[in-house]
């Protein structure tokens, strides 16, 4: 029963971030979130939600999606938040094509629209006639630091394989192309590349069969730290200290590994705040109309031990 | 009365047994033909390190799987069993990491909250799909989210970690090259195997699912038995959750998505039929073999990820195929 009520409170309270009438005129931003099960995503809507009572000069209205593929309820979202009137959408497309369209609505009714986490595409802006910035980290640069760490760790012609995130995921394939990006300039043999869906069983069980095909591997880059965990606990049970890890988010179970060299480094692209700095940035453009231009770079950081 | 029938289903048991031993020699032939393909065509896979690996890839699925066949060959179906093993992997992880107790505490405490969180996930799922009398396809279709809402809720969507050292140890412990959590996995199919074939329970699980009016005329409380495959299938997936945290060491909200469609597919693959009644956890066995063989196999011969699934896909038609053959020639 007691699962069922919160259920219910989960439903009702999903209902009334979409349905409060807009009471005072504080300027009101529509926060539009990936899957908030994804502990990256809830975290970043934990900050927003702390920005929101720190500053106390806007209302936020934040939504987020049941999984990462779940493009249809994003478009409602903003169709949503249209018909509500709200002064600003900000917004991580779960999809950087087909969030387009409706965000082009959204504009030329008048909204401020912010894109950060993941770029739009910029041939689907050119195509719609769109021309909005971005705010964001760059996966593939921040994927290239966690590989150059590798790179310099292992020196030329070092044996690495990739865990990839979702195939079709913007995210995932920025920081494949970044991992490329430090093979290639650190001259790595790249022996095998595979999907682990984001998710760390799957990514144990792939990499120690990957570990079978090439027990010559020196070096692993997974694309998010769960798929890391996967990777070091893989490692463990063969026995094999020699062989280095990477990692992506610096969530905060991958701390003690870092600290014990289990793993090597992983990336930081303070996610926490990224919300909420995209949300100073609308508000900005809201009170002074002057819009944002190209790619507004927000911080990434290597993590390694100390 | 009621003795009556049970000799008489008792007496069908030994046609079952034949047809069983039929159906899983087909399975173990076609898991035969795999080992022999991926021995000839890749270097590693018949390697002791590999074969461990293959052990420990399949234990989960086949623990989820021993508790699908019961769920099954009553005629139903669990789909709730990913989330629920989520939710009692968060239920427990959140036990284990409480402070003020010692590690054989802390285990113990996770192991009955991982294992009371399926049981009771399992009980719902059955009681409520009995009392009305409702497709188990779709109560558990609500199951699976609110397990996987209430797993999130109650982790705040954040990994947990940090467990006592012991856990990890029993995780990734071996005995003469066998994880033990596999050992785990065997002795549940070891049981499932000799209540469905040898107390009136199993027998009634199988005459449900043949003929569920039958079963109540003979004055039997169909509702209990229906009940009780569904809180079995929920055990199992709390103890799915515990070797999950062993092997993983961490709890994760989002574990187990889809886990599912594998355990299915290894009762399906196993030869259990979906419409219930016929089948057997030594099938089931084999079926995980299979999926688990054929995902580390197709890696090691270097397969793309996306041949890898179209391949998986392909397994699971062919063999629902032949089960309908099987089923047919039995029957003449």
């Amino acid at each position: 029963m007691k699962l069922l009520k919160i259920a219910v409170a989960a439903a009702t309270g999903l209902a009334l971030l979409g349905g409060t009438a807009l009471a005072d005129d504080k300027p009101v931003v529509g926060l539009i979130m990936k899957s908030l099960a994804n502990e990256f995503f809830q975290n970043m809507m934990v900050g927003a939600e702390e920005h929101q009572k720190r500053r106390g000069d806007y209302e936020l209205k934040a939504v987020g999606m049941q999984n990462e593929t779940d493009f249809e309820s994003q478009i409602n979202a903003v169709e949503n938040f249209i018909t509500q009137g709200v002064d600003a959408i900000v917004v991580a497309p779960a999809d950087s094509r087909a969030m387009v369209r409706p965000l082009k609505k959204a504009m030329e009714a008048g909204i401020v629209v912010v894109n950060f986490d993941v770029a739009l595409d910029e041939e689907a802006k050119k195509q719609q006639g769109v021309e909005l910035a971005f705010v964001g980290p760059d996966n593939r640069g921040g994927a290239k630091l966690a590989g150059d760490a590798l790179g310099k760790k292992l020196g030329e012609g070092g044996n690495v394989v990739i865990i990839e995130g979702n195939p079709g995921a913007d995210n995932a394939t920025q920081r494949r192309l970044g991992f490329e990006d430090s093979v290639a300039e650190y001259k790595l043999d790249l022996l095998d590349s595979r999907t682990a869906h984001w998710e760390t069983e799957e990514a144990n069980q792939v990499f120690a069969t990957m570990l079978t095909a090439h027990p010559d591997i020196q070096g692993v880059m997974a694309a998010n730290d769960s798929m890391a965990i996967g990777v070091v606990k893989a490692l463990e049970s063969a026995g094999r200290t020699d062989i280095e890890v990477v990692g992506f988010d610096n969530i905060p179970a991958v701390g003690p590994m870092i600290e014990d060299g289990r793993m090597l480094a992983t990336v930081d692209q303070f996610g926490t705040d990224m919300a909420a700095n995209a949300i100073d940035m609308a508000l900005d453009v809201v009170s002074t109309g002057e819009q944002l231009q190209g790619w507004v770079k927000t911080p990434i950081e290597l993590v390694t031990a100390k | 009365m009621t003795t009556e029938t049970l000799s008489e289903t008792a007496a069908a048991a030994p046609k079952f047994s034949i047809r069983t031993v039929l159906h899983n020699a087909g399975i173990g032939l076609a898991l035969l033909a795999l080992i022999v393909f991926f021995s000839l065509f890749t270097e590693h896979f018949l390697t002791p390190n590999n074969i461990t690996n293959i052990l420990t890839q399949i234990t989960i699925n086949l623990v989820l799987a021993v508790g699908m066949t019961f769920v099954i060959l009553i005629g139903g179906i669990d789909l709730s069993v990913g989330s629920v093993m989520a939710f009692a992997a968060v239920v427990a992880g959140k036990a284990i990491t409480l402070p003020g107790f010692g590690p054989a505490e802390a285990i113990a405490l996770a192991v009955v909250a991982a294992t009371l969180t399926g049981v009771f996930c399992g009980f719902l799922n059955g009681a409520i799909s009995a009392y009305w009398s409702l497709p188990s396809f779709i109560i558990t279709l609500g199951m699976l989210n609110i397990a996987r809402g209430a797993a999130l809720q109650v982790s705040e969507a954040q990994t947990i970690y940090s467990f006592p050292f012991a856990f990890e140890e029993f995780g990734s412990a071996m005995i003469y090259g066998v994880p033990v959590v596999f050992l785990v996995a065997l002795v549940l199919v070891f049981i499932a195997w000799f209540v469905l074939n040898f107390t009136v329970f199993g027998r009634l699980i199988y005459g449900i699912g043949n003929n569920e009016e039958a079963v109540r005329l003979a004055g039997h409380s169909v509702a209990r038995y229906k009940i009780a495959a569904f809180t079995i299938c929920g055990l199992t997936a709390g103890i799915a959750a515990v070797v999950y945290m062993a092997r993983l060491n961490i709890s994760s909200p989002i574990a187990g998505i889809g886990f599912e469609l594998n355990a299915i597919a290894a009762v399906i693959i196993g030869g259990t039929s979906l419409s219930g009644g016929r089948g057997s956890v030594i099938g089931t066995l084999l079926g995980a073999f299979i999926i688990g063989v054929l995902a580390n196999g197709l890696i090691l011969i270097g397969l793309s990820d996306f041949m890898r699934q179209m391949i998986t896909g392909v397994v699971i038609i062919v063999a629902v195929i032949l089960d309908y053959y099987r089923a047919k020639y039995a029957a003449k």
